[in-house]
This record gives C-alpha cells, sequence and structure tokens, in this order.
C-alpha cells in the first residue's frame, strides 16, 4: 500500500439546493492511477474542482501530504502540487510550445521580463523529464490534440505536479495516442506523481486504473481495485437500478410492410461505422450504448447535423439526404437532444415561447405577424396535453423544474409534427416520478403511430420502454434484439461495455 | 525556417506595397523620392502611433475606439492650457495631454476589469463620455494658426535631418519619427520581453487559460488602456503640431476606420492573439499609400471610404474562416 498524498473527507456539495455530492470520501496514494467513474451528473467534475481548490465545498475537507484544509484555495492546491488539466487543456493556441509550457513558471516567479532561454530550458528539461519529444518553436494550434494533451501535462510538470487530474483526456484522441498517454501517466507513477484519471470508456479504466471510485447521483458507490471489477460491475455499480417498469409492447399487426426510416451502412469516420437499422411506426427502438459508443452522434446525423461520411438513410423508401435541422423537420425528423439546458431550451424564455419556436411559420397570420390568438391557443393546448405544471405560458423556462422543462422541450418538438422522433437522454437529471411520467407521453406517442428512438445509457429504460434494442460500442452496432423482453439487464450491460473481442484496426 | 516567411501575412503585404510604389511611380516619378518618403512618414505620424496601441488592445483580444476621442480631448486641453498658463513650452504640452491620456484609458480599464463590460461597449460610451463633457466643460471653440502657441508650430516644424533641393532650399525629417520609432521600440520590448507582453499574447490566445494561471488580469488590463490613452495623447500633440490649429469638435473618426482598417491589414485578428508590430507597420505604410494616392491612379477619393470598408469587412472575414477551418480539424 502506497503512503497517501490526498484524501478529501466527508464532502458535500450543493448548488442551488441541488446535491451534487453527499458525504463523499477518497484517498489517493503517492504514484498511484487513480480512475473515477460516473454517469453525466454523478458528480465527478464537483469533485476534481473542489480537489483542486475552484469550487469551495459545503462541508468536508481536503488533506493534503498531511495537511487539512476545511477552505482550499486554487492557489493553495496549485503549490501542494495539484494540478487540473481540463478538457479544454488551457493552452494559448497562438504561442509556441516552449512559451507555453513555460508560461505558469513565470507568473508564478511574479518576475518581470522574459528570459527567452529560461523559456526554452524550462520547456526543455520538462520534456525530457517525461521523456517527450516536440518541437519548442512550434505554434500549439498547429499541433494535433494529442501532442496539445502533453504539452498540457508537460506544463503541469513545471509547477512541481505531485498529481495530475485529467478529465476525460481520451475523448478526442485516437487509440494509439491513448496508448501514448498511458505510456506518459506510467513514467509519472514511476517518479511518485499520482494520476486522477476521469473517463467514460470502461476498457481505458481497467487498462490504467489501480484504484476506481464510483459515483453515483453524487454519492460514492465505493472504492474498488480494478482487478475487482469487471465491465458488467462497473456498468451496474455506475448506471444501477432506480425504477420498476412494465414493458412496452408493439403489436406486431400494425407493423407496416416497409419501414419508416431506414439506414443502410451509415458511416462518419471517427464516430460510427457502417450502422444499419429500419424503423417501422409505433415503434420504440432503444439504442444504448456508453458516452463515446456513437449513439449520438449517430442521432445528430439522422436530423442533419453531423452529415455522414458514406451510406444511406431512406424515408419511405425513398433516399434522403438530411443536410440541416431544417430539412430533418421538414421532412417529419424530429430530435429531443441530450443536453436539455443548453441546447433543448431558451431557458430564460417563455415556456410559450420556447413551444412555438418551431412552429412560428405556422402561426402566422394575416400581414405575416404572428397571430397572438393562434400563439395563445397553440401554447395553452401544449400545456394541457403534456400536463405541464405551469400558471401560464408565460412564465420563464428556468423556473420549472427538470420534468416539466423536459415536457416543454417534448412540446416543441411535437407540435412541428414529427413521423420520427429521436429522443436522446429524455430523462437525465429527472426525478423519478417525473421520468415515469415521461415515459407515459413516449408510449402515448408511439400508440399513435410515430416511430420513436429512445437513446439512454439506462439499461432498465431501454430494457422496459421499448420494443426492439439496438447495442452500439465503439461506433459499431454490436447487437440489435428484436424482442426486448428476451433479454436481461446482466445480458444487456455486458453487450454495451467492455473490450471487443475482435478489435477493430 | 526559410518556408515561413512565404507563409507570413506580412511578406504579401510587402509584395502588395512593392507593386503599389512601382505603378504610383510609373506615373507619378516624385512619388519615389526622399522628399516624398519624409514627407510622408511626417503626415503619417500620428496614425502610426495610434496604430502600435490598437494594436496591442487587439492583440490582447480587446478593442478601444475611443483613442480618437481621447487624443483630441487631450490635444485640447493642452492647449487651452498652455495659453491659459502662459507657459509656451512643448514639454509641458506633452505632459498635460499624457495626464489626460492615462487618467482616461485608467476610466476605460476601471470599466472593464471591474464591471467586465464588453470593451467594445466600454469604449464606445466613454468616447463620448470624454468628448462631450470637454465640450461641455473646457469649450468649443477652435483654435486657429493666430492663437496657437508658438510651441506647436516650432516643434512641427522641426526636422532631425535636412537635406538640400536642387533649387538650394531644404527639406528634412520631421521629429515625428523620433516619436514614432520611440513607440515602437517601447513597444516591442513591452510585448517581446515582459512576463506583462507575454500574458497581453497569452490573452488574445485564451483567456480562460490566463485566469487559471492566477495571473492578475485587471492589472494587465489598466497596463493596455493606459498604455493606448498614453499614445493617443502622443499623437494628439502631433496633431496639432502638423496641422497649426485645434478643433475640439472634430472627432478624429475617419481616423478611427484608418487605424482599424490598418492594424487588421497588417495580419492582427480581431479575435486577438495575432499579428506583429511589423505587420502594423506595414498596414499603416499600405493604407497611407492608399490614402494619398489613389487620385493619383485616377479614381475619385470616395474610393479611398470604399476600400476602407472593404478591407476591414475582408480582413476580418479571413479570420473569422480560419478559425472555423481550424476547429473543424
Amino acid at each position: 500500500m502506497s503512503d497517501v498524498f490526498l484524501e478529501a473527507r466527508n464532502i458535500s456539495k450543493a448548488y442551488e439546493g441541488v446535491k451534487a455530492l453527499r458525504d463523499v470520501s477518497m484517498t489517493i496514494g503517492r504514484g498511484e492511477v487513480h480512475c473515477l467513474v460516473g454517469e453525466n451528473g454523478s458528480g465527478k467534475s464537483t469533485l476534481i474542482k473542489i480537489i483542486g481548490g475552484v469550487v469551495a465545498a459545503d462541508a468536508g475537507v481536503v488533506v493534503i501530504g498531511g495537511r487539512a484544509h476545511a477552505h482550499l484555495a486554487a492557489i493553495d492546491a496549485i503549490r501542494e502540487g495539484i494540478q487540473i488539466i481540463y478538457q479544454d487543456l488551457s493552452l494559448y493556441p497562438n504561442l509556441t510550445v516552449a512559451e507555453n509550457i513555460s508560461f505558469n513558471q513565470f507568473v508564478e516567479r511574479r518576475a518581470s521580463f522574459v528570459s527567452w532561454r529560461d523559456v526554452r530550458s524550462i520547456a526543455e528539461r520538462a520534456l525530457e523529464e517525461i521523456g517527450e519529444q516536440i518541437p519548442l518553436e512550434q505554434i500549439v494550434q498547429d499541433l494535433s490534440v494529442a501532442k496539445r494533451q502533453i504539452v498540457a501535462i508537460t506544463r503541469s510538470l513545471t509547477q512541481n505536479a505531485r498529481l495530475i487530474i485529467m478529465d476525460e483526456p481520451t475523448s478526442a484522441i485516437t487509440k494509439e495516442d491513448v496508448e501514448h498517454l498511458f505510456s506518459v501517466i506510467a513514467r509519472l507513477k514511476a517518479k511518485g506523481i499520482s494520476t486522477l484519471f476521469i473517463s467514460h470508456k470502461l476498457s481505458e479504466v481497467f487498462e490504467i486504473a489501480e484504484v476506481v471510485t464510483i459515483l453515483r447521483d453524487g454519492m460514492k458507490v465505493g472504492d474498488f481495485p480494478a482487478s475487482e471489477l469487471d465491465d458488467a460491475k462497473l456498468t451496474y455499480l455506475m448506471t444501477g437500478q432506480r425504477i420498476q417498469y412494465s414493458p412496452y409492447r408493439f403489436s406486431g399487426e400494425k407493423k407496416a410492410a416497409a419501414p419508416l426510416l431506414e439506414v443502410r451502412g451509415l458511416t462518419r469516420k471517427g464516430q460510427f461505422q457502417d450502422v444499419s437499422f429500419s424503423l417501422w411506426p409505433g415503434e420504440i427502438l432503444g439504442l444504448t450504448g456508453l458516452i463515446g459508443s456513437g449513439r449520438t452522434e449517430l442521432a445528430l446525423a439522422l436530423f442533419g447535423l453531423n452529415p455522414p461520411d458514406a451510406g444511406q438513410v431512406f424515408l419511405n423508401g425513398r433516399v434522403v439526404r438530411v443536410r440541416s435541422p431544417e430539412e430533418a423537420l421538414r421532412r417529419g425528423i424530429a430530435y429531443l437532444p441530450e443536453d436539455r439546458l443548453t441546447q433543448g431550451l431558451f431557458i430564460g424564455q417563455s415556456i410559450g415561447d420556447n413551444i412555438i419556436i418551431t412552429i412560428l411559420k405556422k402561426l402566422l397570420g394575416a400581414l405575416g405577424l404572428i397571430d397572438p390568438l393562434r400563439r395563445r391557443k397553440t401554447e395553452n393546448s401544449w400545456l394541457e396535453e403534456l400536463q405541464i405544471k405551469a400558471p401560464s405560458p408565460k412564465v420563464r423556462a428556468w423556473s420549472l423544474s427538470g420534468g416539466n422543462q423536459q415536457r416543454v422541450v417534448l412540446a416543441k418538438w411535437l407540435a412541428t409534427d414529427p413521423k420520427v422522433f429521436i429522443l436522446d437522454g429524455p430523462t437525465i437529471g429527472i426525478d423519478i416520478a417525473s421520468k415515469s411520467n415521461i415515459h407515459q407521453i413516449i408510449r402515448a406517442l408511439a400508440e399513435r403511430g410515430i416511430a420513436i428512438i429512445l437513446i439512454s445509457d439506462e439499461i432498465p429504460e431501454v430494457l422496459h420502454n421499448c420494443n426492439r434494442l439496438l447495442v452500439m460500442r465503439e461506433g459499431r452496432l454490436v447487437r440489435e434484439v428484436a424482442d426486448a423482453t428476451s433479454v436481461g439487464e446482466e445480458e444487456l450491460l455486458t453487450a454495451i461495455g467492455g473490450k471487443l473481442t475482435n478489435k477493430t484496426a | 525556417m526559410k518556408a515561413a516567411i512565404f507563409k507570413r501575412n506580412e511578406f504579401y503585404l510587402l509584395l502588395v506595397i512593392a507593386a503599389f510604389s512601382f505603378a504610383i511611380t510609373l506615373i507619378n516619378p516624385a512619388f519615389l523620392t526622399i522628399e516624398n518618403m519624409f514627407d510622408l512618414i511626417r503626415s503619417s505620424s500620428g496614425m502610426t502611433i495610434l496604430a502600435i496601441g490598437f494594436f496591442v488592445v487587439l492583440l490582447s483580444g480587446g478593442i478601444d475606439i475611443s483613442f480618437p476621442a481621447v487624443a483630441i480631448v487631450a490635444q485640447y486641453i493642452s492647449v487651452k492650457s498652455i495659453l491659459a498658463l502662459g507657459i509656451d513650452d512643448i514639454w509641458l504640452a506633452f505632459a498635460i495631454a499624457i495626464a489626460i491620456g492615462i487618467a482616461f484609458g485608467a476610466a476605460n480599464a476601471f470599466f472593464i476589469s471591474v464591471f467586465r463590460i464588453p470593451t467594445l461597449i466600454v469604449t464606445l460610451g466613454t468616447m463620448n463620455i470624454f468628448h462631450g463633457a470637454m465640450l461641455e466643460f473646457v469649450g468649443t471653440k477652435a483654435i486657429m494658426v493666430g492663437e496657437l502657441p508658438n510651441c506647436f508650430k516650432t516643434f512641427g516644424l522641426t526636422d532631425i535631418l535636412s537635406l538640400p533641393r536642387a533649387d538650394g532650399t531644404q527639406y528634412g525629417l520631421s521629429v515625428f519619427f523620433l516619436i514614432v520609432v520611440g513607440a515602437l521600440l517601447a513597444t516591442w520590448v513591452i510585448l517581446r520581453f515582459t512576463v506583462m507582453g507575454r500574458v497581453i499574447h497569452a490573452m488574445g490566445g485564451n483567456m480562460e487559460a490566463v485566469k487559471r494561471s492566477g495571473y492578475n488580469i485587471a492589472r494587465v488590463q489598466f497596463f493596455i488602456y493606459c498604455y493606448v490613452g498614453f499614445l493617443a495623447s502622443i499623437m494628439g500633440i502631433i496633431h496639432v503640431s502638423l496641422i497649426s490649429y485645434s478643433v475640439p469638435t472634430y472627432i478624429i473618426d475617419s481616423e478611427l476606420l484608418h487605424v482599424i482598417a490598418a492594424v487588421i491589414l497588417g495580419g492582427a485578428s480581431i479575435l486577438g492573439g495575432t499579428g506583429s508590430l511589423t505587420g502594423t507597420i506595414l498596414g499603416v505604410i499600405m493604407m497611407t499609400i492608399l490614402e494619398k494616392n489613389l487620385v493619383m491612379l485616377g479614381l475619385s477619393s470616395f474610393w479611398q471610404q470604399f476600400f476602407v470598408g472593404l478591407i476591414i469587412v475582408l480582413g476580418v472575414s479571413v479570420t473569422h474562416i480560419q478559425k472555423r477551418i481550424r476547429s473543424r480539424t
């Protein structure tokens, strides 16, 4: 057992009353490679920000090298050797590699003048220490993302890093680059520098981590030696089971001869590959997979926001090429985005405005202006139909609960009268009661003949609300389940996680 | 390193300037003479100094459009004070103007760093506050040649180098040239060799990262906007010394657009972080040639306005397109 470098004790944090972290403790040993995993919204980023002193905890202490900090300031964290490498890397794209690496040194020294010889020698020494070679005079924006990452890691070494926290470092780089990154982490370990690694890709977690801490809904599920975990167990611990469902039955006789939507060999390099499936009216087709499996990227492609490189999409048997969301909507395809707050809603505007935004043209009256009466009628009818609990359509979207907000987003897309409705994580961050209400709405829509694609990484959600399932992993459709009642949770968990047996080139 | 020069915006700008100069010389052989060059240097000194200041702001990712107002306010108050005090001394005139310029710069920096208001909006507002307040409290009456204290006129005619013409009369290189060279050198040293200067570059590249590094951004912002105010006030004195009268109601707004166009032409991005002093100077040279010689090429002077607008729109479009291409890879 290596000695302890950092200990977070009983950390709690709430944002505007919503508990982001509840009594979470974690220990990181010297030279340890530690993984922090959890779903979106599980509290991972809040926890690393507290460790880095960027966000203050409501309760709990951070103990670094034996010294307890109740209120850890960012500058203290840096002095104690904690370096956070954010996903955006915090580099200066317009400056050279050498300057990026040595910049913080000059800031820290409170120097007035720059010695260009020092700039070079600091950078040279740091690159040497980490065993990397990158031309010092290269401008950072001309480097690949993987190289930029190395620059960011090298920079953190110049500030005597003892713990380097990497926030999803592998989300934007290729497999070879991931391997290279791991070799760098191994070299850091050899120097006694600890790494806290945040990842969504389970296979990577097993490859690199010694200890895995799992968070769920702001609480710690536990610390596990990586050797004791496998894909299924880890995925299960991350997602858990939360709701009891009754299965959705799709009556076969409703099935028309030809599918409404058919996708053949759809490919976008680096995101998804050779995806083919069909969708009939009245179906709820579950699409599941981990983040980065290509599920959202595929959905965006169908909605015209992420043009595929190859493959075809058929609507009612005819080839269509959807190049923009406008075109998608015109053809009857709607997409409810994963991130309700930033992509689904105009959070500062009234819920009425949010609902009618997609159908402004239909509300035009004489003179080409919006007809206030028809507008009011439309808004009220949606409030009623989806049971949105708000005193009036004039209420601002931010004042609603998550469940009501999501119903507003549903109304906004349903107003376009879609034939195919893609729902991406429709119940993320929504309380259990509202969740089942939204599930009911989705079922009612399907029964009305809308073809639905329900995307979720919560296994029980897709298992019990869909009649058919598709599983994506590393950009490929790896499994199709024709009858959702025929598989168990464990089996699906294994399917979405872990390594592919036949390695893709 | 050899190939790098062909990738640089400055190289192409230099080619265009050379081609342009050649064309003009064909029509008017008097263009490429030392006397004309000295004359162009003298008349474009003010613009060069403003461009240097504007480049520094742009590099940091900000924008300052109040500098023409600062220049005219500093100029008019300085001239009025010299008249009122009766001390006809150019050093005092500079001192008064500079104090005003720095004070206004500090006011800009205050709103920008304390209230975190976008720099364009702040300077749009302060520009009118400075100018309006001066017109109300200091006066609106123009000070013409007869009234203007001698120190300005003498200063405007001081040469640091004299050469004889064919007819025996003299022409010379204005003292303004020294000031321009001084401003250039100082700015170059600041941008290249001080930590503050590197932070200015860094701010234009990634403001968020500078904040995370723990550097005191407010301090840099105070420096930047005071420095621009400082340079603008110097321009104010050069300007009155050049034309020998001071009109307080005239806010040098055409100068504003020319300066912006020159700096953008020189390769600075409106988004901050890129560009060079060399490019800025070349941009000023290009603008000066355009300004003075379009008529000679048979185009009406209205074309000048047209080109200034076109340069700004095209220049900004190019940087945005480059950015989009980059973010796609």
